[in-house]
């Protein structure tokens, strides 16, 4: 059993050295096409992960400047008091805005701001999700008022980039992974063309169906392995190094789920298109 | 050891390459396979190995009837049985050694044993001063003695020999020919197809002869050709 542990893994060896031009092409495609899909899992989860934090946030912010003066505050307070589309608001003090601040932003980005810095600002939920804009439009500009913000519009839209690049990114790994099987399937063949002496002796004095086929296996199992491998590795410095807002930043364990689901794909590949190999070209 | 019972084989496109043939070989046997080129030597050695399935008959290989054995337990009735080939067939990129121990190898055999066997059988066949030497730095009489180790290696209770001789000279011819004689000493059964008449001449062994697929000889100390009768 050990000598056969053995055996396949220098047959497996030797045949990715064998055909290493061939193997790396494999190798590369399966890596490409499988960063895709992670990155179409991660975006998946960062998304929900960023909606379901602002599910019942607030619809609209108006930023007051952190200068403004109380007058300008009250003025824009009992303007909202007046509007037929603002269902209600709340005010967050300069004191809750950077309190508020710590929990989002990083620490390097955090440890710079006083609560003087921050804005106070009035958090309101339209009647109607489009009345957002008239808010926006109203108090734009208005003495006093830094910004009008409305985050889960802002959200709605990065939704919809983030599910339609997703979408591009599953097309195009899918057919990476097609063709990444019908690599590994190619090395896979000649490698058994290349073994065919090999094969008809082992035929000949007995060797199991099994043992001619599994060194096969392991080979594009490997392919398969490695080019996850490396796709996982790409994945995790792009979610290390790309500044991607906060909200949409994946937690570790997260970023293992996307990551297990790349490596499974990786080896079933690996092995489906050796199996293919096996069952069109090795005749036992 | 072998028997075939009324076993017809047609090949794909037609060919009839064996018909109604009925024939038993004991252990212990030595026989001479003869008859002209395409008269269904190799056929018959291909379904002993169960490498064909016949149309119709029955073969048993060793007291197992080769055509209900399902398809997993085929190796396990190779590994008795030992093969060697006019063109011997060895990997050019193993040693000698390797050449051997390969066979012994990729039936899980322990590598302990392998080299003590491989050794050993190495000696019988005088080549142990060139286990380390590729099959491309033999003579071709050496390189068919590798084939005939591996064959031997694992000790087979049958062996196969489909014209060994049929690439060599007569000294090599003669010494292939003293080794499976020697290995038919110790207990192994061997049916060799040849079309050497002088070996067959000299040897008077059991003679099976085959003319277009069909049985028409088989004399227990026979001659390549049949005897003239000169009379009483
Ligand atoms: N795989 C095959 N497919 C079709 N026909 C075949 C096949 N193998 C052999 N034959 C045919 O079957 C017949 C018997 O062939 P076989 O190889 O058994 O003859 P043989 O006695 O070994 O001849 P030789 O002395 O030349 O080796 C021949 O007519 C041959 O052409
Ligand atoms: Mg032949």
């Amino acid at each position: 059993m050990l000598s056969f542990f053995r055996y396949t893994l220098r047959e497996t060896g030797t045949n990715l050295w064998r055909n290493r031009l061939m193997t790396i092409a494999a190798i590369l495609t399966v890596t490409v096409s499988l960063f895709l899909v992670g990155a179409a899992l991660m975006l998946k989860q960062s998304a929900s992960q960023a909606s379901s934090h602002w599910q019942q946030g607030t619809r609209v912010t108006i930023w007051m400047k952190p200068t403004a003066s109380q007058a300008e505050v009250s003025a824009v307070d009992s303007q909202l008091r007046t509007l037929p589309f603002v269902k209600s608001c709340t005010f967050y003090t300069q004191q809750q805005d950077y309190e508020e601040a710590r929990k989002l932003l990083p620490q390097s980005e955090f440890s710079v701001l006083q609560p003087s810095d921050m804005p106070s600002s009035f958090r309101c939920t339209p009647t109607a999700p489009n009345n957002v804009f008239v808010v926006e439009t109203s108090f734009t500009g208005q003495p006093g008022v830094l910004t009008v913000t409305a985050p889960e519009q802002q959200v709605r839209q990065m939704e919809k980039v983030i599910r339609i690049a997703q979408w591009v990114f599953v097309g195009l790994a899918g057919i990476l992974l097609i063709s990444a099987t019908v690599l590994i399937l190619n090395t896979i063949r000649m490698a058994i063309f290349a073994r065919r002496r090999e094969v008809a002796v082992m035929k000949l004095v007995g060797a199991t169906n099994w043992f001619i086929r599994i060194p096969f296996i392991s080979e594009g199992f490997f392919q398969g392995l490695i080019g996850s491998g490396l796709a996982v590795g790409f994945l995790a410095v792009f979610q290390t190094w790309y500044p991607l807002p906060v909200l949409f930043r994946l937690s570790t364990t997260a970023f293992i789920g996307s990551a297990s689901v790349v490596a499974i794909l990786g080896v079933s590949i690996g092995s489906i298109g050796s199996a293919l190999a096996i069952r069109r070209f090795l005749d036992v | 050891m072998i028997r075939f019972e009324d076993v017809s084989k047609t090949y794909p496109n037609g060919t009839v390459a064996l018909k109604n043939l009925s024939v038993e070989i004991s252990k212990g046997d030595f026989v001479f396979l003869v008859g002209s080129s395409g008269s269904g030597k190799t056929s018959f050695l291909r379904l002993v190995l169960r490498e064909e399935l016949p149309d119709s008959g029955a073969i048993h290989v060793s007291g197992k009837d080769v055509l209900k054995m399902p398809k997993w337990r085929v190796p396990y009735l190779r590994r008795n049985i030992g093969c060697v080939f006019q063109d011997f067939r060895l990997l050019p990129n193993k040693t000698v050694f390797e050449n051997v121990a390969f066979a012994l190898e990729v039936i899980g055999r322990p590598t302990e044993t392998i080299k003590n066997q491989v050794t050993q059988v190495l000696d019988v066949v005088g080549l142990a001063d060139k286990a380390d030497n590729l099959p491309s730095e033999l003579s071709g009489g050496e390189q068919q003695r590798v084939a005939v180790a591996r064959a031997f290696v694992n000790r087979p209770i049958l062996l196969l020999a489909d014209e060994p001789t049929g690439n060599l000279d007569p000294a090599n011819s003669e010494i292939i020919m003293q080794l499976l004689e020697r290995i038919n000493k110790a207990g192994t059964t061997v049916v060799m197809a040849t079309h050497d008449k002088g070996l067959v001449d000299r040897m008077r062994k059991r003679v099976i002869e085959m003319v277009d697929g069909e049985l028409v000889r088989d004399e227990s100390r026979g001659l390549y050709d049949t005897e003239v009768s000169t009379g009483f």
